[in-house]
């Protein structure tokens, strides 16, 4: 529909002050993926805005009755965007997705979604006030698709009470984040000091160093660390550096056999990986910001007192301390009826004001996207919202918005599974990944 | 029937393969009722509260229990009586009445019978989104029943050739059409036939999961497996307790009808299947 | 005559069923399988575009490089044309002032040329004013969506391109789904292809084996049981047969995670907690083939029982009287008696267990590593499920296809090798 908007663009200007006001029902559906009821306001957020913009409309002089529909019932990532896509093909795709940014590439040039910058001023309050490098998250290809919804970065944890036994005093703990983003302290050392905890059985074995137990973004920051790149600067591409991603296996397997990872730790229940590195069960784990209040929930009220956070320590030298920030995006969805597209980006716009958006960050534990959120009491009044924002949002990147990368990265975490778990050798691994990803991504990857 | 030296070997044998089976049998039963602390085999105090699903919600942005319900049992039926019914008059034509190119339809059916359906999952979405009914119940509920036609036209031959002829005979030489033989004299003979293939069918729609699962995402069209399913991935709400309540719940139809037809049902699926 | 209607009036529903959710789907299938359908092109047929990331690999093709460089630098030109209908349909002023100071001039991106619109002495106060306004002036085609071939070509005609290079640019713009052949190379390439089949291969040998063997074992040991201890037999291994699979497969991941049943019973012997479903890929396989082996047992047993059961007692009786023991009763008189029902089996499972995913995809989901990833699951995963979010329905076409060819060719051998001409006993009225 995007290339009819400029016609209708214009005859909705004339109609505007020509005809007197009808009252007009729109209905605007909301998709929210990997949504529990902490995540309530991404859904919310757009009913308070459609409130927020019947009032505008009606003292404009139109009668507009916005109705939202949300809905965040899927099983899990997969099914959402499977219900997205094969919905958007149906036609009964919602009016706004909250998503992850990496489905702004495929679904833009599919014509799933619309630009925003077709309907909303992105110089005006408050686009104006997000952060200009999540608003380039959310873009592709020259244009703004979508708006930040929240942002996150992915730290690296450490039980104290284990950190101290192993013979680091209050202060060396706490100068921790500043040692990683040094690169004083890297994986070598959480390997080697994982071993010690393990043999001194401060934590059980397979407990010393405790990572996700899923697919995610979160494991292309241990390939940074190894100074892998995701994407070339210069040509866009997709880089893969085989020198990193090998060394980036190999640690996951000295883990292995260091007897602080387990081999079967891939597909380990999440409730259960919740309960046990909120209680001091592991000693290192990777996790995301929005943890902070499930730990809380698992029993754990102290986390001050019992767990540091850092960056994601460097590999070896010529890696960097790093953390990936994985930002959720609400996308308008290409409608039949290009008002509702209209109104759907009217109120995502609505939705990022910093007091709704940091309804959104308190309640999950998400950090915020838009400066004059730090000026909210809310969110000023959090502790954590405002931590994680200084050690770790500054020097977090996110991956990129390019039309392959979600093959890229399913065949770099098939690959870490293969690898992990035995079935390969890492080169072997690699190998194939490279083989892999010459054959889905051709031309588009740069191999180094 | 013969005499019996020495069963008992045998039983142990047979106790031993079946204990893993049990155990899951009855720890779904007790677990739904009163979760034992992890780590722990002994069941804990009653406790209801896995049962909660039916007067809550478990999470707000979930339909409710009853309206899933309520959908699993129209797709489950709906499918049962259409496959029932189609069955019984295109088994019927495949049994007993002459035409052109019968070999052809009968072999088909048999490469059909054994046929890799759920492949074709993506070009049956195509053509449901062709036809308008993606993410209905009635898309779900026509693929279904089509995808179960062949074992139940395969079925109901089955049933119509043990019919003897002379029954029919009869009727033709009465002078009575051959629709009114099939309708008076015949359908009463295959009356068993016909009850077997609902259940089946109905079981089987009852079970079904990864029709729904692709070609009804949508929260409106959810079923007790999709629901379930969802429920057992969110890693918000996971305790075993709750999981295997909601099993129970989403078993206790199967249960009932194996408990009145268990004989019927083992016959029939003795008669070839799917497996 | 009235026969022929009468039974094509009966068989025709079924027909109408059967052609459009297996037949077409077959067709659909072989044609998917040469295209390069996925979520980027869409399914229904794309549209027109060109990206600023796409300006990369249009060097890459022969469009001449003045028209790569005419493309990369049109924008939003304040021109002549444009101002007169800005002037139409915003007032004079507003177009005056234009003029006056950016008569000539290119803006790269629209967002640049709204910030003057807002910004004029008399400025445009309205977003969507705004943009309309902005849209009177543009003459790229870069970053616009073109619904059809000829709205592209129009625009591209408006900036001015060497015709010469429409063609190649408008196949270079489409969006939508080309025909290829690249999926079965692709197949061809892939290690993964190779570790797929074996996986399957693997599974399907595994699988049926225990089904034939365990299945023959329990049809047999109820048979010599008492009744009722048989009965309570067969109802626990009738059970995995018609209970959902979710819920079966929820009671195996009960009965195998860190905290189930086994690893609860190990723990008490000391051994460490482990998940016994996902350890290694040794117990996923057994898992796995345990899973799936207990639903294909029971049907075995149920298969194999009935077929025990129409041996004539009589010559149980007199092997009997004749001094057999159960070893050799079993060994000479009911095995043999079982060569048609295995066959039967043997076939049937051979085929729903090449192409069966569920269970394996409620279990381990084909993990760890991609271990029990078979051939079905891969299909499933690569068209209509993977973490990326970019569905291959081309690709995943390519590998049903694979399916399709192999099930139609297992059937029509069964249909040679059993015994065809008996289902075509001809109906005796007509003759």
């Amino acid at each position: 529909m995007a290339n009819l908007m400029r016609t209708s663009a214009l005859v909705g200007a004339l109609v505007w002050s020509a005809v007197p006001a009808l009252a007009e029902d729109i209905n605007i559906t909301v998709w929210a993926g990997g949504s529990n009821d902490s995540d309530s306001y991404r859904i919310e957020a757009i009913e308070i805005a459609a409130d927020i913009l019947e009032r505008e409309y009606s003292i404009w002089g139109e009668e507009v009755n916005i109705t939202v529909e949300g809905r965040r019932d899927f099983t899990g990532w997969d099914e959402f965007k499977q219900g997205v896509t094969l919905g958007a093909e149906a036609g009964t795709a919602p009016s706004i997705v909250v998503t992850s940014h990496l489905d702004i590439a495929p679904w833009s040039q599919a014509g799933y979604i619309v630009a925003v910058e077709d309907y909303v001023d992105l110089d005006a309050w408050p686009l104006s006030n997000v952060y200009p490098n999540l608003m380039e998250i959310a873009s592709y290809a020259g244009a703004q698709w979508g708006i930040p919804q929240d942002s996150e970065s992915r730290p690296f944890f450490y039980w104290r009470e284990t950190m101290a036994a192993l013979g680091y005093d209050e202060d060396q703990i706490d100068a921790l984040p500043d040692m990683v983003a040094s690169g004083e302290y890297t994986l070598a050392n959480v390997l080697e000091d994982a071993t010690k905890a393990v043999e001194m059985g401060l934590v059980e074995e397979g407990y010393g160093f405790y990572p996700r137990p899923s697919n995610g973004p979160d494991y292309a920051q241990f390939y940074q660390s190894f100074g892998g790149q995701l994407v070339d600067p210069e040509t866009g591409k997709l880089v893969l550096d085989v020198e990193a991603m090998t060394e980036f296996y190999q640690f996951f397997v000295d883990a292995v056999a260091a007897g602080v990872t387990r081999q079967n730790h891939i597909g380990t229940d999440w409730n259960q990986w919740y309960n046990e590195v909120a209680n001091g069960r592991a000693a290192f784990w990777h996790g995301g910001t929005w943890h902070f209040g499930r730990y809380a929930t698992e029993g754990n009220d102290d986390f001050w007192g019992t767990i540091q956070f850092s960056l994601i320590p460097a590999g070896d030298e010529d890696g960097r301390a790093n953390t990936i920030t994985h930002p959720l995006v609400y996308l308008v969805m290409d409608q039949e009826d290009d008002r509702i597209e209209e109104i759907a980006a009217q109120l995502v716009t609505i939705a990022t004001e910093p007091r709704l958006n940091s309804l959104h960050a308190i309640q999950s534990n998400h950090l915020a996207v838009a400066e004059a959120q730090a000026d909210i009491d809310l969110y000023r009044g959090n502790r954590w919202a405002s931590e994680a924002t200084e050690v770790l949002l500054a020097s977090a990147n996110a991956q990129p918005n390019h039309l392959d990368y979600g093959a890229y990265s399913e065949a770099m975490f098939r690959g870490l599974e293969a690898a992990w778990t035995g079935v390969q050798t890492p080169e072997e691994a690699v190998a194939e990944v490279e083989a892999q990803m010459r054959a889905t991504i051709g031309d588009q990857l740069i191999v180094r | 029937m013969t005499g019996t030296p020495r069963i008992w070997p045998l039983v142990l044998i047979l106790a031993i393969f079946s204990t893993p089976l049990v155990i899951m049998y009855l720890y779904q039963i007790i677990d739904s009722v009163a979760s034992p602390d992890p780590g722990s085999l002994i069941p804990g105090e009653l406790d209801l509260s896995n049962w909660r699903f039916l007067w809550e919600r478990i999470d707000s942005g979930r339909p409710t229990i009853w309206q899933v319900t309520f959908n699993t049992f129209l797709f489950a039926s709906t499918t049962a009586f259409l496959v029932t019914l189609l069955s019984t008059t295109a088994g019927y034509a495949l049994s007993r009445l002459n035409m052109p190119g019968r070999p052809y339809f009968l072999g088909g059916l048999i490469i059909l019978h054994a046929f890799p359906t759920i492949t074709l999952i993506i070009a049956i979405f195509i053509i449901l989104q062709a036809l308008g009914l993606f993410d209905t119940l009635l898309g779900i509920i026509l693929v279904k029943a089509a995808l179960e036609l062949p074992f139940g036209v395969w079925i109901m031959k089955g049933f119509y050739d043990t019919v003897p002829w002379e029954i029919e005979m009869a009727g033709v030489q009465d002078g009575a059409s051959r629709f009114r033989v099939w309708w008076e004299l015949v359908m009463p003979q295959v009356k068993p036939g016909l009850a077997a293939l609902l259940i089946i069918s109905f079981l089987s729609g009852w079970s079904e999961f990864v029709l729904p699962l692709v070609l009804a995402p949508g929260s409106s069209t959810q079923v007790l497996s999709t629901f379930m399913n969802a429920v057992i991935q969110d890693d918000a709400t996971a305790d075993f307790g709750l999981f295997k309540a909601i099993g129970m719940y989403y078993s206790i139809p199967v249960i009932v009808i194996y408990l009145i037809f268990q004989k019927q049902l083992m016959n029939i699926y003795g008669g070839g299947t799917k497996g | 005559m009235k026969t022929r209607l009468l039974a094509f009036g009966f068989l025709s529903p079924a027909l109408i069923a059967v052609f459009f959710f297996f037949l077409l789907p077959v067709l659909l299938t072989v044609v998917f399988a040469f295209t390069n359908m996925s979520t980027s092109t869409g399914i229904m047929g794309g549209a027109y575009q060109i990206n600023e990331t796409q300006m990369g690999s249009l060097r890459d093709t022969e469009v001449s490089p003045e028209s790569i460089e005419k493309l990369e630098g049109a924008g939003y030109l304040i021109s002549e044309a444009g101002l007169a209908a800005l002037a139409e349909e915003f007032g004079e002023d507003t177009a005056e002032e234009l003029r006056d100071d950016y008569l000539g001039e290119t803006f790269a991106a629209r967002r640049d040329l709204e910030r003057v619109l807002r910004n004029l002495d008399d400025p445009i106060r309205n977003t969507r004013d705004r943009k309309a306004a902005a849209d009177l002036f543009v003459s790229t085609v870069i970053g616009e969506r073109f619904d059809t071939a000829e709205d592209f070509r129009a625009a591209l005609v408006e900036t001015g391109i060497d015709p010469a290079d429409h063609d190649l640019l408008t196949e270079f713009a489409y969006t939508g789904w080309t025909w290829t052949t690249a999926n079965f190379s692709l197949l061809a390439e892939l290690p993964s292809t190779m570790r797929y089949a074996s996986n399957t291969a693997f599974y399907v040998v595994c699988t049926l084996t225990f089904n034939i063997l365990f299945g023959l074992f329990l049809a047999i040991s109820t048979f010599y049981l008492p009744g009722r201890l048989a009965n309570t037999f067969r109802a626990i291994w009738f059970l995995p047969r018609i209970l959902p699979p979710v819920l079966y497969v929820l009671m195996w991941n009960w009965f195998t995670w860190d905290r189930g049943f086994i690893a609860t019973v190990a723990g008490w012997f000391g051994a460490p907690q482990q998940n016994w479903m996902l350890h290694t890929s040794t117990h996923a396989w057994t898992a796995v083939i345990l899973i799936n082996g207990f639903v294909g047992a029971s049907l075995g047993m149920i298969l194999f029982s009935s077929a025990i059961k129409a041996i004539p007692t009589s010559m149980l009786y007199a092997s009997e009287v004749d001094g057999a023991n159960r070893w050799q009763q079993v060994r000479y008189i009911i095995l043999p008696q079982m060569r048609w029902p295995i066959l039967f089996m043997t076939s049937y499972q051979t085929l729903s267990l090449l192409t069966s995913f569920e269970y394996i995809l409620l279990a381990t989901d084909g993990g760890p590593g991609r271990s029990t990833e078979v051939w079905a699951l891969a299909a499933y995963h690569t068209a209509l499920n993977n973490y990326g979010g970019n569905l291959q329905y081309g690709l995943g076409a390519a590998y049903a296809l694979a399916l399709v060819f192999i099930g139609i060719a297992l059937s029509i051998l069964y249909l040679r090798f059993f015994n065809f001409k008996e289902l075509l006993s001809k109906p005796r009225i007509e003759q």
